[in-house]
């Protein structure tokens, strides 16, 4: 569902991502993790299409995003790290924007099950969104990927910030989408998480891919050790 | 999109409490603007109406000396104020000479502080000494009227500015920019509905605002039903046109604050700057002769006049033989002399009064050419030629009364040098005075001030073609 | 502490592009307006020299006449530029600048700029007070708006306060780096204006001090417009916030109640038209001795009282040509009716003015404008005290001209023609404007509504950023 092809972008002299080749199929969670400038976010913004590849290529649903733009976009849903939606339309009014200006017309009850779907409570469907917390905002977004029908998730540090109830209740929702065959990916600071959410592992830095596991394969220990072998950290840390 | 667009843009404004204010501010100054403007074309009304009923009045009392004259009875005025005497009728009998206020007046002042609406022509004095400027505290003049066309050019668009400055950096700033950008959407298509929806709305405040505004005052807009439209049109083809400046600056997304001040900048330099920087280089360009030095050439060849009256008398009469044929008199008094004095003198003096009217007129041809740089130009004299009170108006008048002034003048010519009395038979036929307003036409206005604000679309539809989406998209 | 914040602050500002860019186009723009308000002050003083010597010249040329007949042929007082105009041009462009003084009549200053210029002028010039009025204080919250919001949204104000900071050297800080470029800008203007005006010495007396008391109405004014900018960024939530409101205030402040105030001044207290004056002062004119005309009762009863206080019996045995006295008295007579009606006038002028000073209070624009203007010499005040001036001389010469005639001629005696060398005796029409004691006396109401403004901002100023 998600595929690069020697993904490469320059900006000048700095390479921000080096031929990086990515495979994530249906019902996969692909946790990518790695210091802050190590590609990450370069990478969702190169499949959004927000930025274009000095080389290289991005496929979402086998379709490339450079030259599809508009029509990638169909697929695929996003959660920027914060995010945010207009503060003064009600859950319900934001999910009825986004999904409209998005092509699918649905109505006010078919609205209400996604949120419901997604967590929200019920009280909070008609509250305007300026009352929410972020992981509140969250749960509406997931919704919005929902009413999308969305075969792609993109997730920009989707648990930073949030405390670790609401952590684990996103990771909940994640495994809830994964079993409708959504191929998610997630770029995180977050070892414990992605090793409790994800399904793949990969470890990147300075714009290169360095590592990648199945979830399965290795402990968290595991993890941690090479994450920080990778990082070249451990001398420090003795 | 666009249904959703509009849906959720107007239930976003209405809980921002935008559309609540705006319509609020709109209502409070139009309302304001109107009203100033109707009182004074109610004063211009009823000044008009003073004079004209004084002199009717005052004619009554002239025919009624003229009877006594006539019939031989004892009067008790000064000798040459009796109206027997053609220059008495001439010089303290003149008929009023009033340009009435256009149905729209209110709408702008226009020059109508600067310059006065009715004046009085009389046979003895010089036609470039009439003083066609008005009694007004100077202070007025400077700071202007609180008219409409001010609440117009000066104040919408920074009601614009305010309401349209972040569209697409607050979204930026928020964050829901990116979230937007994710969905398969066009950006720039986006960002046009959203401007247009920002538009249609304040135009439909603006008209409601202006009806109401119109109502108050006691004013119907549909009585004059072609001139409003005319209006409307003007007034959203110069919101257009600021809606498009902002749609630019908004493509070239800074931060909010960034878009203020570049929009700021923008006003400054079309509504402040062009204008007097137009203004002062026509004046250099076209500089108007000193009047003192007019004064002084009007007076030298006045001294000379004087001193040849005399001669110039007889010359006069050889023109004008029919003069000598039919008076038996053959009487010449002050009057002869000074008539035909003047008369020469008016002719030596056109070619030095005209020159003030040809430099006028080349400093009008130069604002002409070039106002097309702001449109806060072309409305503002679009406002005041609907108005009737621009400057190509008071012109208009101007000669207009000097046309008068000379018809009044020759008029007399017959009864004076033929010494005929003035009586009662002839009143019927003194001449009188109607303004005719030149009426002009806004369609061109119009369609220059959309032509410009369409070319700026597309001009921000081209430069968004290459657009940069890294800098718009990625934070900071 | 109060020299950190100001380094700091400085920095900030100098670094940001908008600043410098800003700062650049308001020093190009003065620079403009300060050479062309030079050219134009050259231009205007040498056609007033040209003009008042050729009248002059006219006058005295006029030959052998009857000193009446003088009076009728008149004169013209011209009202030359003053040094000062070159920074605010005031209200010049709307006032006439001659006024034809002959017998019988107080003629109004004719001629003024605008009336032959196009509608574009109404706009407003490109000039010095244009720019120290309206773009100045634009500049100010162009720089100032964010001071403290800034602050607030990066998040520096929570570490700040955890250093420890005192409020008000803090305060006074953020208020010496917004004070400083402002203060440059002012001072580096009026010097180069004091400079322009030193070289063009041929006209006019210029002093420093008039210039010095200018600069410091307008340093006041930006104080005021400081605190205010301070105190709105200080109270808003966001810089958004605080530069819509900073800028409200100044549509408000400069553009808005000027236009207001003389809409509600012209209302409330309406000048009459040129023609209504005219009428007026025509029926009191005929209500009182016309010196043309001997057989009114008006004229006969001075007759009686003439004779009586010389104890002659007949016209022809008085020392003097009764006819030229009696023109003397009808003149002055004449001269009691103008005195009042222009009294009126002035009258609902300060009327008017009272309605600006009472509008003072939403707008600082006010007392500074008229303030400038007054110590420009380019105020209303000025041009009345022009005219006040040319009325007094038109009395002064219809009674030498009178004189002459009384002495030198008798009863009846129309034909009488003075010499020639006569008209040479009358004094030249000198005027000299106020000078700058009268003028801040004159103004002392404006004075201290700046004062007020100064002393209130500052005090809401130090009051609500406690709260900060």
């Amino acid at each position: 569902m998600i595929n690069t092809n020697n993904l490469t972008k320059q900006y000048g002299e700095h390479v921000a991502l080096d031929q990086l080749n990515l495979n994530i199929q249906q019902g996969e969670i692909y946790c990518l993790l790695g210091a802050n400038g190590a590609g990450k976010t370069t990478t969702i913004n190169l499949l959004l299409g927000f930025v274009q590849p000095t080389s290289g290529s991005a496929f979402i649903n086998q379709l490339n995003v450079q030259e599809n733009p508009k029509a990638t976009k169909q697929f695929l849903a996003y959660i920027p790290e914060n995010l945010m939606l207009y503060p003064n339309l009600t859950a319900l009014e934001n999910l009825d924007y986004f999904s409209g200006i998005a092509g699918k017309k649905l109505s006010q009850s078919a609205l209400k099950e996604f949120l419901e779907e997604s967590g929200l409570q019920s009280e909070a469907i008609n509250r305007r969104i300026s009352t929410f917390s972020k992981g509140m905002r969250q749960k509406v977004g997931i919704a919005i990927a929902l009413a999308k029908d969305a075969k792609v998730l993109l997730l920009d540090e989707p648990t930073s910030g949030l405390d670790p109830k609401a952590s684990n209740e996103f990771g909940l929702l994640l495994q809830n989408l994964r079993k409708k065959s959504v191929a998610t990916l997630m770029a995180t600071h977050d070892l414990f998480r992605a090793k409790e959410i994800g399904t793949h592992i990969g470890i990147m830095k300075d714009g290169r891919l360095k590592q990648e596991f199945v979830v399965e394969d290795i402990s968290l220990n595991q993890l941690e050790d090479v994450y920080l072998d990778t990082m070249n950290y451990k001398e420090v840390t003795v | 999109m666009l249904s959703y667009n509009f849906k959720y843009e107007l239930k976003m404004l209405l809980r921002s409490r935008w559309i609540q204010l705006l319509s609020i501010i709109l209502v409070l100054l139009f309302g304001f603007a109107t009203y100033n403007g109707s009182q004074k074309v109610e004063k211009r009304k009823k000044d008009i109406a003073a004079a004209q009923k004084e002199v009717k009045d005052d004619d009554v009392k002239m025919l009624k000396l003229l009877d006594s004259v006539e019939r031989g009875l004892e009067v008790s005025a000064s000798s040459w104020t009796i109206p027997t005497s053609p220059m008495a009728v001439g010089n303290y009998h003149p008929r009023v000479a009033a340009m009435e206020p256009q149905p729209l007046a209110f709408l702008a002042t226009g020059q109508a502080d600067l310059f006065t609406h009715y004046v009085k022509p009389k046979v003895s004095g010089d036609d470039f000494a009439l003083n066609f400027t008005e009694m007004t505290s100077p202070v007025q003049l400077l700071f202007g009227s609180f008219d409409l066309a001010f609440v117009f050019v000066y104040l919408l668009p920074l009601l614009i500015i305010a309401f349209s400055y972040n569209i697409l950096s607050s979204e930026k700033e928020s964050g829901s920019l990116r979230l937007l950008a994710a969905q398969p959407i066009g950006l720039r298509l986006w960002l046009l509905q959203k401007m247009g929806l920002r538009f249609f709305w304040l135009a439909v405040i603006v008209v409601l605002a202006l009806t109401i505004a119109f109502l108050a005052i006691g004013m119907n807009p549909f009585g004059q039903f072609q001139s409003f439209v005319g209006l409307l049109g003007l007034i959203l083809a110069y919101m257009l046109f600021w809606f498009a400046i902002a749609f630019l600056v908004n493509l070239m997304v800074g931060s909010s604050a960034k878009n203020a001040v570049a929009l700021l900048g923008l006003w400054v330099v079309f509504v402040l700057l062009v204008p007097s920087v137009l203004n002062q280089l026509g004046n250099t360009l076209y500089p108007m002769p000193s009047r003192t030095l007019m004064i002084n050439e009007m007076r030298i060849l006045k001294a000379e006049a004087t001193k040849k009256q005399d001669e110039i008398l007889d010359n006069f009469l050889r023109d004008h033989p029919e003069y000598a044929i039919n008076d038996s008199t053959q009487r010449r008094g002050f009057y002869h002399r000074y008539m035909a004095s003047q008369k020469l003198l008016k002719e030596e003096l056109g070619p030095v009064v005209n020159t003030y009217e040809e430099q006028i007129q080349r400093q009008q041809d130069w604002i002409g050419a070039l106002k097309w740089i702001s449109p806060a130009i072309i409305i503002q004299e679009s406002l005041n030629k609907m108005a009737g009170t621009s400057t190509q108006d008071y012109e208009s008048y101007r000669k207009q009364v000097v046309a008068f002034a000379g018809e009044w003048r020759e008029h007399f010519m017959p009864f004076l040098y033929n010494n005929v009395e003035f009586s009662q038979e002839d009143y019927p036929n003194l001449p009188n005075f109607n303004y005719v307003h030149q009426s002009q036409d806004q369609l061109l206005s119009i369609s220059f001030a959309l032509l410009i604000s369409l070319g700026l679309f597309g001009l921000g539809i081209m430069i968004s073609q290459n657009w940069k989406e890294v800098g718009i998209l990625n934070q900071g | 502490m109060i020299s950190k914040t100001f380094l700091k602050e400085t920095k900030e500002l100098f670094r940001e592009g908008r600043v410098r860019i800003s700062l650049f186009i308001v020093l190009l723009l003065l620079g403009m307006a300060v050479w062309i308000s030079a050219l134009q002050y050259k231009n205007v003083n040498e056609q007033y020299a040209a003009a008042k010597t050729t009248e002059r010249a006219i006058w005295d040329n006029q030959g052998e006449k009857n000193p009446h007949s003088a009076a009728h042929y008149g004169t013209y007082a011209f009202k030359p530029k003053y040094p000062l105009s070159l920074v605010d041009q005031g209200v010049d462009k709307y006032a006439g600048t001659s006024i034809f003084l002959e017998a019988h009549n107080r003629n109004e200053a004719q001629f003024s700029a605008a009336a032959d210029q196009t509608g574009l002028a109404r706009f407003g010039d490109l000039t010095p007070d244009f720019i120290l009025l309206f773009i100045i204080p634009l500049l100010i919250i162009l720089l100032g708006y964010n001071s403290f919001t800034k602050e607030r949204e990066m998040g520096t104000l929570t570490l700040l306060k955890s250093q420890g900071i005192t409020r008000w050297k803090w305060l006074l800080g953020k208020w010496t780096a917004l004070f400083t470029p402002i203060f440059v800008i002012t001072t580096v203007l009026f010097f180069v204006a004091g400079l322009v005006l030193g070289n063009l010495n041929d006209f006019g007396v210029f002093n420093w001090s008039a210039l010095l008391t200018m600069m410091l109405v307008y340093l006041g004014y930006y104080i005021i417009f400081i605190n205010i900018v301070l105190l709105i960024s200080s109270l808003a939530k966001k810089s958004g916030i605080s530069l819509v409101i900073s800028l409200s205030v100044w549509i408000i402040t400069c553009l808005a109640a000027p236009k207001a105030a003389s809409n509600i001044a012209e209302s409330k207290h309406p000048y009459p038209t040129r023609q209504e004056f005219a009428a007026n002062v025509l029926q009191d004119k005929e209500d009182g001795l016309d010196g043309h005309n001997p057989w009114s009762k008006e004229a006969k009863i001075l007759e009686a009282q003439v004779l009586k206080e010389y104890g002659v019996d007949s016209l022809h045995q008085l020392p003097f040509n009764f006819d030229a006295y009696r023109m003397q008295k009808g003149e002055e007579h004449e001269a009691e009716v103008y005195l009042k009606h222009y009294n009126h006038l002035k009258n609902q002028y300060s009327n008017q003015s009272k309605v600006y000073r009472s509008l003072a209070f939403i707008s600082p624009f006010l007392p500074t404008r008229f303030l400038s203007m007054a110590i420009a010499n380019t105020d209303y005040t000025t041009q009345w005290d022009f005219a006040d001036a040319a009325e007094t001389y038109r009395v002064a010469t219809q009674k030498f001209l009178n004189d002459n005639f009384a002495e030198n001629s008798s009863y009846g005696d129309w034909s009488y023609q003075a010499d020639a060398s006569v008209w040479k005796d009358l004094p030249v029409f000198e005027y000299d404007p106020p000078n700058l004691d009268t003028i801040l006396g004159n103004n002392a109401s404006n004075l201290s509504l700046l004062g007020i403004w100064l002393l209130a901002s500052f005090a809401f100023l130090s009051f609500t950023t406690k709260t900060v």
